[in-house]
């Protein structure tokens, strides 16, 4: 294991321990900048992070790392690197189950009544900021399980969009190691891949065709505003590359593009707190979610 | 609840055997509940322990388990301390309260059962933090007191409470409304009968009285408001009642919430997204507490037995 390498090289005990107060201010730091949050709890996590990078820095303790990220010329880029290293393992598919059984069990249903109550059939999916099209691929085989049980009688499609031109590349492409499909199940894998050479995986063309990939940045004023009817947005672990005003202002597209009723699903530990309070925020099991609410709800005055 | 009913409930309830032959700890045990922490002593806390010799064992058991560093504690007074007092209060309380239920009147698995009280009184106490409530001792016995309810409703309708819980799993939906459609009332009754009975606070038995009650919390006081919300946390993260629910929650619009902000403007700017975030590390760990304390505790006269003949357990205070 990469952290507990990192560990031993680094050697004293007082490097690695979780409880040095370094790293609550390293905690406190990536959270105002990213909104990423680890819980006392959760602290060897991110100290296991840190010391990857201290290892790369020579940095000696997490008080010298702390300074790297704060006070140093190169601070911006370190914090970058840092924020790499924290999402790094993230993408792979159905990272998150409790997301999809939220959408299976309480949110579609709603939208599903809702749109049906005035005709519509067709469900809108957003992956902003897909990267290697993981989170689609997964979104999309959730959603052709679900065709003749809960979205009998609909549609739906999904938009992955991301800035960058090479990630983009992969996800058309949809050739997946061991890593990326470790949470898959053989039945899906069976159903919706092909092999593609030595222990990878090909998206077939049933799963492809769910899926209209884009090149987007979020940060195109004009573009986002185009975005529009959208029922679900995913960005997970997307936002947290942001400034605060930026980040303010795509959280804002996101609500303008959103449904009455829609929801924003973020990475699993990230907050919007301080970003944008017209979202609400909704607790399912296992996962929390954004919600845009219905202009009755507004009107209520409940906040 | 008619008042037929209510009479009936409230008789039988002081009826209760196995109530009323509780382990001679449980009352000193309820008034230590209920004192701020830095005002119990821990030679008190140590007697307690030691007067049962299974539970002592089982805290020696779980102080040197992996969960809390894998070590080499041989004392009860060690053991205390390595859990803390806190900790030690909620087990002895979750393992005497289990001894007075003859094990085929358990209807919700006890791990299930010790996982939400334990969980909401964290979440209780963390949640009173926040807002500056006076008294976060008195919110973390809240949360673990609030659904003793639940277990009346196992000893005195066994059956019929098993009924209500298998449909309640069946359709994912609170265990409320089933107790109050097949019983006619619902364990914040039994449980407001019981922790008057027990001779408990006015809050306290609001709280258990009014947890799941969205009418009466708005004038049920903070610690009722506090209680439910936590319940809702706790349910929202798997420690529910061993089954699956069906829910999703604004915790925002949600009229304890509303109640509570009113009186505590502080709520209104806490961000609530860190405070889960810290919660569900908090939640696994009272998760793996539970289970090592309580799946032993399921072969609990074995457990008893072992400490006795081998008489691992030294006092020292």
């Amino acid at each position: 294991m990469p952290v507990e390498a990192a560990k031993t090289k680094l050697g004293t005990p007082a490097d690695s321990s979780p409880n040095d107060p370094a790293y609550l201010k390293i905690r406190d730091l990536i959270y105002r900048i990213s909104g990423i949050y680890y819980s006392e709890e959760k602290l060897y996590l991110l100290s296991g992070r840190c010391q990857r990078r201290m290892l790369a820095l020579s940095a000696a303790t997490p008080s010298d790392y702390l300074g790297h990220l704060t006070s140093r010329g190169n601070c911006e880029v370190e914090l970058r690197l840092l924020l790499n290293e924290i999402t790094i393992g993230e993408t792979y598919m159905f990272r998150h189950p409790a997301q999809h059984e939220a959408l299976r069990n309480v949110i579609l249903p709603q939208i599903l009544q809702v749109k049906g109550a005035v005709g519509l059939k067709r469900l809108r999916f957003w992956c902003a900021g897909c990267s290697t099209g993981e989170e689609p691929h997964a979104l999309a085989m959730f959603l052709l399980e679900e065709k003749d049980k809960l979205l009998a009688g609909s549609t739906f499609d999904i938009l992955a969009t991301d800035l960058n031109d090479n990630s983009l590349e992969t996800a058309r492409a949809g050739i997946y190691d061991e890593y990326a499909l470790r949470s898959t199940s053989p039945a899906l894998r069976q159903k919706y891949f092909k092999p593609a050479g030595a222990d990878k995986l090909q998206a077939n063309e049933l799963l492809k065709a769910q899926i209209r990939f884009e090149r987007l940045n979020l940060s195109d004023d004009t573009k986002m505003l185009c975005q529009k009817g959208i029922d679900i947005v995913f960005c997970c672990n997307v936002l947290i590359y942001f400034d605060l005003a930026s980040k303010s202002r795509v959280v804002q597209h996101f609500f303008s593009s959103l449904m009455p009723g829609g929801y924003l699903f973020l990475g699993h530990a990230e907050s919007l707190f301080g970003v944008n309070d017209s979202f609400r925020l909704v607790h399912f099991p296992g996962t929390t979610a954004y919600l845009k609410p219905t202009a009755a709800a507004v009107a209520g005055g409940k906040k | 609840m008619n008042a037929k009913l209510q009479a009936d409930l409230r008789s039988r309830i002081q009826n209760l055997d196995s109530i009323s032959t509780a382990p001679a700890i449980l009352t000193p045990l309820l008034e230590m509940l209920q004192l701020p922490s830095e005002k119990i002593r821990i030679e008190k806390v140590v007697e307690l322990v030691s007067y049962d010799g299974s539970i002592a064992a089982q805290c020696l058991r779980l102080a040197n388990s992996p969960l809390f560093g894998s070590r080499y504690l041989e004392t009860v007074q060690s053991a205390v301390m390595a859990l803390g007092l806190e900790r030690v209060r909620s087990i002895l309380f979750g393992l005497c309260v289990n001894r007075t239920i003859p094990q085929d009147k358990w209807v919700i698995a006890p791990e299930a059962y010790w996982k939400h009280s334990m969980g909401c009184a964290l979440v209780t106490q963390r949640m009173a933090k926040k807002v500056e409530y006076p008294e976060p001792e008195k919110a973390y016995l809240a949360g673990l007191l609030h659904d003793l309810g639940l277990l009346v409703n196992s000893i005195l309708y066994t059956e019929e409470f098993r009924e209500c819980l298998r449909q309640a799993a069946e359709q994912h939906l609170p265990l409320h409304i089933f107790e109050e459609r097949i019983l006619g009332f619902t364990h914040c009754d039994s449980g407001q009968i019981l922790c008057q009975q027990w001779g408990f606070s006015k809050e306290l038995v609001q709280a258990a009285a009014c947890h799941h009650d969205v009418s009466l919390l708005p004038t049920a006081g903070p610690l009722a408001c506090l209680v439910h919300l936590s319940d809702l946390l706790c349910r929202m993260r798997y420690l529910g009642y061993g089954y699956d629910e069906i829910l999703g929650i604004e915790l925002g619009s949600d009229a304890a919430w509303q109640a509570l902000v009113a009186n505590y403007p502080a709520l209104e700017n806490m961000d609530l997204a860190r405070f889960t975030l810290d919660i569900d590390g908090a939640m696994d760990q009272i998760a793996a507490t539970v289970e090592a304390v309580f799946s032993n505790s399921a072969a609990g006269n074995k457990t008893s037995a072992a400490a006795a003949t081998t008489g691992s357990v030294t006092t020292k205070s």
